[in-house]
Parts: C-alpha cells; structure tokens; sequence
C-alpha cells in the first residue's frame, strides 16, 4: 500500500498549502522523543494527589525527592536524589539529617517572579514546606498517611492548621528543620525503617511554595519541579497526551555504572556514567481501548506498552515467548512478577464467617487458582501462598499456604469440621464484585467453585465508590480485589492484617489478632536484617492459618518495547524510567 | 409570539427543578461515597470526616439540594472531585474537540442521508429503492465496536489510510485525526437516517397537494424538490435540532476508541467515579440544551411552514 496516500495526511494539508500543514503531529517531533502510552486518563499533575501508578508516573518526569530507587540493582535499593548522600541517622533511629544537594534549580517558569522566571535553587526549606502542604488539612492530600503519626509534632500542627481559619506554614514543626540552606532534619517518633521508602513516594517529591501559591487550584495542572523533564502546559491535555522536554537545568545525573547480575550482559550498562535524560521530548499517550494501543505499538507509534489481555496471544505464543513474527521486528520482551496480589476478603466481623477458621479454611481449599490463572490472566500470573509476594524480605520459596492447594477432600472435611457437613446450615453469602465484566466473571468463578462444597454464593456487583463504601462501613460479607505494594518491604502488606489498620484503612477483613498486633509492631521498630525477616515469616504462618483471606495470585507483566529503545528494565517502584531510555535513531530511521 | 416564546423559557425553570430533583436523589441514593474512592486505602476515618467536612457531604441533605439549586441558577458546579478542575473549564475543554467531531460528521450525515431517502422516495417501490433499504438495515443491523475496530485495524492500521488514534487542536491537522471516526460516524448513522427522511418524504408523497400537482402536469422532479421536500422539512427539523444536545455531548465509544478528549468520555468517567459535580453540570447542561432545542424545533416550525403558530 506505500503508494496510497494517507488520507490523514492528505486531509491535513487540505486548507494550508504550506508545507507546515502537510506535516503529521509525530513527523515534527524530535528523534530523540519517545512515545508511550498510559491507559487511563491522569487525574493531576500534583505529587499531593498521586496515589495511583498512572499519575504517579506521570508526575515522576517532572518531580523527585530525597530519595529514589537505584534502577538496576534487586533487591531494590535507595540511592540519594536531591540529597547529596543517604541520610545520617541518630543512634536511637529516630533522627534522619539530608545534606542537601547544592545546585539543583527548579525549572524555569513564570512563578519565579524574583528571578524573572527562571527557576531558582532548591533549598531544604521546600523540603519542609512540602510535607507540611501534604500535612495541611485543607489540601486533603492522599499522601498524609505516609507522614500520619509518624513526625514529631506534625500531627500537633495539622490539629492547629484545622482549627484555624487558614493554614500558617511559618508554624513551626518540632520534627521538621531546615537546619541550614542546605541541611534537612527530620525527627520520627518512632524508629520506622520503612520512612526512607515513604521519601521516594510522590508524597516526598519537592514542590515549590511559589508555584502552588501562582496557580493555586490549578497547581495540578502545572507542574514546576526539579526533575528530568519539564511539562508543556501548552501542548498537553490529561486527557489525551502529554507532552515533555527535556530539563536544560537538569542537575548531574548520571546513568548508573553498576547494576544487577546479568545487566551488563543484556547491554544495560552500555551507557554507564552517561547525563541523564538521554531522549530531548518524551510523549504519553492516554489509551483508554485496547485496541488502538496495540495498533499503534504494532505500527512503530508507541515505543513501550505492557501487553493488552486481548492481545496477548497475538504477541505470545504458548513457550511463553515471544511470536516469530514480533521477534523478526526486533521487539524485545520484558517478564516480571509484580508486587502485588489479588485476594478474596471475607468480613471476619460477620457472625459465621468470623467465627469458624475451618470454614474460610475449606473454602480457600475449595478455590482452584491453576484454571483461574489461565481464564482470567492468560497464564501470566503465580498462585500466591500467602500474604507476601515473591522478592519481598520474608518470602519463603518453599513454605506452602496449607490451604492454597485446591483439594476437595479436605475442604468438605473442614466443612465438616466447622459444623457446616455438605454445607448444611449455612446461608447463602453474598459475594460482592465490581461492576466490570472481568470482576463479574471472577465472582462466578468464585461461586461455582465453592458450589462445590455445598456453600451457596450469591454475587452481588456494585460501582467502584459502592464498592468501596461497602467495604469500608463492613457491609460486604466477602469481597475480592488486590493489593500492589507502595515500597518493597513486606510491611507493606502485612499492615493489612494489622487490626488498628481496620475500615477505612487498610485491614478490610477487620483481622485482628493480638499475636500479629504485636509482631507487627515489634517488626516496625526493627531494622531490615534477620530478626526482623523471621517475624515476617512467623506471620505468614500465623495470618495463613487464621485464613481472614484467600490468597489468590501475583499478576506478571509481559512488557514490549521496540528495537529501538535502549535501557529498559522493569522496575516496581522507580517510576521515572523514561529518563534512563536511549533511543538508537540509526534503528529507528532503519524502517526494516 | 414573543410572549408565548418568553413563557416558553420560564417553563425551562420547573423542568429543570424536576431533574435536579431526580439526579440528587439517584446520586445521593445509589453513588456511593466518594470520599472513599478520592482517599484510597490508606484513609484515615479522621481524613474521611474531614473530606466530608470539606466536600460538604455532612450536611443535611436538604442544605446539600438547595446548594445544588444554587449552582443550577449559576451555573457554576465546583470543581471535579476527580481533577480538581474547574468545571467550566472542563465543559469548555471537551466542547471543542467534541463538536469538531461532532458537527461536520453530523452534517456530512444529514446531507447524505437526504439525499440518499430522496433517491429512494423517488424511486420507490424499484430494486434501487429495495436495494438502499436492504443496505440500510444491515447498516443499521452491525454495531458501530465492529465498525470502529474495523476501521481502526484495516484502514489505518494495515492500509495505512488514517491515523490509528489521536488528536490535535490545531487546523488543519485536526482534520486527519478526525476522517476516520468521522466516517464512522456517517456509517453507523445513514442507515436509520435515510429509512426516516424516505419515510417522511413518502408520507408527503400521497397528500392531495401531490395529487394535485401532478394533476397540474408538473414534472415529478419538480414535485420532488420543488414541494415534497419542502413540506418533509418538519420531522427533518424535528430531527436536526433533538440531535444538537447529543452532538454537544459527544460521542462516548468514538473518543475513546480515537483519544478524543471531549466531552463524552467526560461524563462517561465522571459516572463511574462518582465524580458528582461534573456529573451533575452534564445533566444539567443536557437538559438545558434539550429544553431550548425543543423551543428551537417549534419556532423553525413557524418559519418552515407559516401555517403553524406558537400559542
């Protein structure tokens, strides 16, 4: 069809003899751009609100904190950001001082009125500045959890802050210093090894007072950071796409020099010590549909996409590899198990489900994962054994949830057990799904299984707020979603299973044994190493005897990126990965 | 006239009071909590207070339906519980690319269709006349996913001929991004369009005038375009101006198929997260604009045909 001209093309010149207006909105764009996709329209652009992955990746180009994730290494490590090295810590764990990296600017833009607009110096003040604008009562940020209880005096000064009229940041805090220009101090009221993690969250990336102060309620849609790439208001809509340049003021950042065993083989290392970004533009495209993502992969437009469920057996074949005919494209696959997992609650404050262990024992016995994992997931995902995810400090490879293997036998035995024979005298339980077909679909699945044992499911979907609602004023009797970690440390999940955690928080089972309660918290206060990981595993026991889920399974990602791009190595948590890309434009001008 | 124009728009007030009513009671009633959903997991039962508190969710429910009332009278909803975006802006954001879709494929519509249901009153009853039926009904028949994805994989992802997906403000390049689901657009919609302009023309076909022109000996394509048309215009106007509420909201599966950010996905998402005063702005923009398109239809009635009067 080369000679057929693109009627798109065509109608785009149509009114402008220019040359300009013969020109498709991508042929104008650098070489050096790199076009990716997101599948759900971004909310913001304001690191207060970034609690989901699409906004958070989003914001990661523009903002950064203290701290992040090296992007080679695994285990995951933090390496320093705008600090200058990883933080002095007090004896008594509970006092963390940041040198502060000298230099850094913000980007350049008109909120910098002193400075004419261009972007001034970044100073431990805004480090200060920042958590307490996620402290502020007013903002309502979806971030304060991570600060919630955890700084001193800072819970004391949101009191104040919702008490008066309006919000005074010259208050001070007495666990939060700007000790000098360039020297942060941040006292903890308790030890928590997992507050550095909470640094490398959105809700720790540096927003300057001058920009939140000039846009005011349209802060989120302007972005002003220190980050690799600076956002074009003009040229972007949340949307539909949107559109970054590179930082000309961007500090020195340099392509990591190591990384883990193998990287260097896959030519991950090719550009150690090189500045950082190594793309001039990079382009998100909002791709609702399926379909036209895939297409627009498939023709070269988009340079990364994780593989749609509807696509997957057009890109994989049944080795789990990939098809002969993306191979001879020269489209690399990328594996990985996520940090997550899928799990079916039940409400343990209902008065039989809550009650009887051997019960919920007998139905996580009665669920098969293996056929699930194939119908729901393509085969792309792991049966989970217990609360923590593969990869994670307290992940035992070889313990096996007693009550993950689907075997029938037991199950009706334990049924038996609990009183419920043939699940005679049991009600018809509900079981609360989201409205969307797959949930839908899961929900029945989940009824025909336990239809096995003689246990009768009623599905119920509702709405994502119902949904929610329904599980945070404990109404759902059983309920299936899925958890995805925040940072790596096993923490993450087993706070599930914390019983001051409970509705609204994140305890939905409302779990509450005082054995975990206190594990749990001896855990908090421990620093990562031995002990701390054998508390983690005695819970695992503990929570997958007790049974106040069944765990499901670890979902895995089947990522492709085209020939073209360099660099690319899946990372959990490490959201700004676009500025570790390369573009070799020799393959990409190659139209072979 | 103009008195009866003027009663006409202080009808909009109760109408508009009734589906104030209706959409207050479904949201309040059926939509959940959407403080849940704007916290996360993580929330703290504190911080949902407080966002209740802010979003002014704790109030009676009478003071919540008079401070709705207040922002129908203004117009001015708030600002998205989702985005934080003002809502005026984002009506006015979404206007745009929803109408440049919207509007040329509408007309390109209209005008085919009328000119195909002319062919076929014209010719009725022949195999050309049988023929355009078959195709409209199996037109009508095929979903418009099929036609999308269709269009989307054949004639621009394998001919090459569209953009597979996107969308720029700017003109003319809107134009390229805009062919495709345009054309959709017309497929999906000529088949129901051209079965009732050729059944209004035929209903025409067999009033006196007709019988009397002819009688007269004027040609038959005389009496086609001459008078048939002319007196058709009623259920065509009927139908134009119902259609303009529509086309300001956009079309749901075509801008998200397309990265179209208009105004259909807006309302669509703003559902499915409860997301309550861009919701309650969509309807209450929709049923402005089907009030005062009604009021609309009945005085283009008035021009089309000077016989009837609004009383």
């Amino acid at each position: 069809m080369g000679k057929v001209r693109s009627v798109g093309a065509w109608l785009m010149s149509v009114g402008l003899l220019s040359a300009a207006g013969c020109q498709s909105g991508t042929s104008k764009d650098p070489l050096l751009t790199v076009y990716l996709p997101v599948s759900a329209k971004i909310k913001g652009m304001d690191p207060a609100f970034a609690n989901d992955l699409y906004s958070g990746r989003e914001i990661s180009y523009v903002y950064e904190g203290l701290v992040q994730y090296h992007y080679l290494k695994r285990p995951y490590v933090l390496e320093p950001s705008l600090a200058a090295s990883m933080p002095k810590i007090s004896s008594d764990r509970k006092t963390l001082t940041f040198a502060i990296r000298k230099g850094v600017l913000f980007h350049d833009d008109p909120c910098f009125t002193k400075s004419d607009g261009k972007g001034r110096e970044l100073v431990a003040e805004d480090f200060v500045y920042t958590i307490k604008r996620i402290a502020d009562p007013r903002i309502m940020s979806t971030g304060w959890w991570v600060y919630d209880d955890r700084i001193e005096g800072l819970n004391d000064w949101r009191a104040e802050a919702s008490k008066a009229d309006i919000t005074d940041y010259s208050k001070p805090v007495v666990g939060l210093k700007a000790v000098d220009r360039y020297t942060l101090e941040i006292k903890l009221t308790r030890p928590s090894t997992q507050f550095l993690f909470y640094l490398a969250m959105p809700s720790g990336w540096v927003v300057p007072k001058e920009s939140v102060d000039t846009y005011g309620s349209d802060f989120a849609r302007s972005p002003v950071g220190t980050g690799p790439f600076v956002y074009s208001r003009k040229e972007s809509n949340l949307g539909s796409k949107l559109v970054y340049y590179k930082n000309p003021t961007y500090h020195h950042v340099t392509y990591p020099t190591e990384g883990a065993p193998g990287d260097r083989e896959a030519g991950l290392l090719e550009d150690a010590g090189k500045a950082l970004p190594m793309i001039d533009k990079l382009v998100t495209e909002v791709h609702v549909e399926q379909q036209p993502m895939w297409l627009n992969f498939m023709s070269g437009k988009l340079d990364w996409l994780e593989i749609p469920k509807d696509n997957f057996e057009q890109a994989i074949g049944p080795n789990k590899d990939l098809v002969s005919e993306l191979k001879v494209k020269g489209m690399q696959l990328v594996k990985s198990t996520e940090f997550d997992l899928t799990h079916i609650s039940f409400n343990l404050q209902d008065p039989i489900l809550g009650k009887s262990k051997e019960l919920r024992q007998a139905m996580s016995l009665a669920y098969n994962r293996i056929p699930l994992i194939d119908l729901f997931y393509n085969g792309r995902a792991i049966p989970a054994q217990g609360p923590i995810p593969p990869g994670l400090n307290g992940y035992d490879p070889k313990s096996k949830n007693p009550y993950g293997e689907y075997h029938i036998a037991k199950a009706k035995d334990l049924l038996t057990k609990a009183g419920y024979p043939g699940g005679q005298g049991l009600p018809v339980f509900e079981y609360a799904s989201q409205a969307t077909s797959t949930d839908r679909q899961m929900a029945e699945y989940f009824a025909s299984s336990m239809a096995q044992i003689g246990i009768k499911i009623r599905t119920v979907s509702y709405t994502w707020p119902e949904f929610i609602s329904g599980v945070n004023n404990r109404k759902h009797q059983i309920f299936g979603w899925a958890w995805q970690a925040d940072y790596p440390d096993a923490e993450n999940f087993l706070q599930m299973f914390y019983s001051k955690n409970g509705p609204p928080g994140p305890n939905d089972s409302n779990y509450n044994n005082p054995e975990i309660d206190q594990m749990y918290e001896q855990a908090l206060t421990l620093p990562d190493g031995p002990i701390r990981t054998g508390i983690y595993k005695g819970m695992t026991r503990k929570i997958t005897e007790d049974a106040p889920w069944i765990f499901g399974v670890h979902r895995m990602k089947f990522q492709l990126t085209q020939r073209w791009i360099k660099n690319f190595k899946d990372h959990a948590f490490e959201h700004s990965r676009a500025k570790y890309l390369r573009v070799a434009t020799e393959m990409k001008t190659d139209k072979k | 006239m103009l008195f009866a124009i003027g009663r006409r728009v202080l009808n909009v007030i109760p109408i508009l009071l009734g589906v104030s009513g209706i959409v207050f009671v479904l949201f309040n009633g059926v939509g959940g909590d959407p403080t849940y959903q704007m916290l996360g997991r993580h929330a703290s039962a504190q911080q949902i207070e407080e966002l209740r508190h802010e979003l002014g969710l704790d109030q009676p429910k009478w003071k919540q339906f008079v401070l709705y009332l207040k922002q129908v009278a203004t117009f001015d909803f708030g600002r998205s519980y989702k985005t934080k975006q003002n809502i005026g802006e984002m009506i006015r954001n979404g206007m745009g690319p929803s109408l440049s879709l919207a509007v040329p494929a509408f007309l390109a519509t209209l005008l085919c269709a009328l000119t195909i249901a002319l062919v076929a009153a014209y010719s009725r009853g022949s195999w050309l006349d049988r023929g355009l039926s078959i195709c409209c009904v199996m037109g009508m028949s095929i979903s418009a996913l099929v036609y999308i994805l269709f269009g989307q994989k054949f004639l621009a992802y394998e001919w090459g001929w569209f953009p597979i997906s996107g969308y720029d403000s700017q003109f003319p390049q809107m134009l390229g991004y805009i062919a495709l689901p345009a054309l959709i657009w017309i497929v999906v919609s000529l088949g129901a369009d051209v079965r009732y302009f050729r059944a209004a023309l035929l209903d025409e076909v067999t009033q006196d005038y007709v019988r009397t022109a002819r009688a007269k000996g004027l040609s038959e394509p005389w009496i086609f375009f001459k008078h048939i048309l002319k007196n058709a215009m009623i259920p065509v106007i009927t139908y134009v101006v119902i259609e303009i509420p529509f086309l300001m909201m956009g079309s749901f599966l075509l801008e998200n198929f397309f990265g179209i950010p208009g105004l259909g996905s807006i309302t669509v998402e703003a559902l499915t997260d409860s997301d309550f005063p861009v919701l309650k702005a969509m309807v209450t923009l929709f049923s402005l604009l089907f009030v005062f398109g009604q009021l609309l239809t009945d005085i283009l009635y008035t021009v089309v045909d000077p016989r009837v009067r609004i009383s």
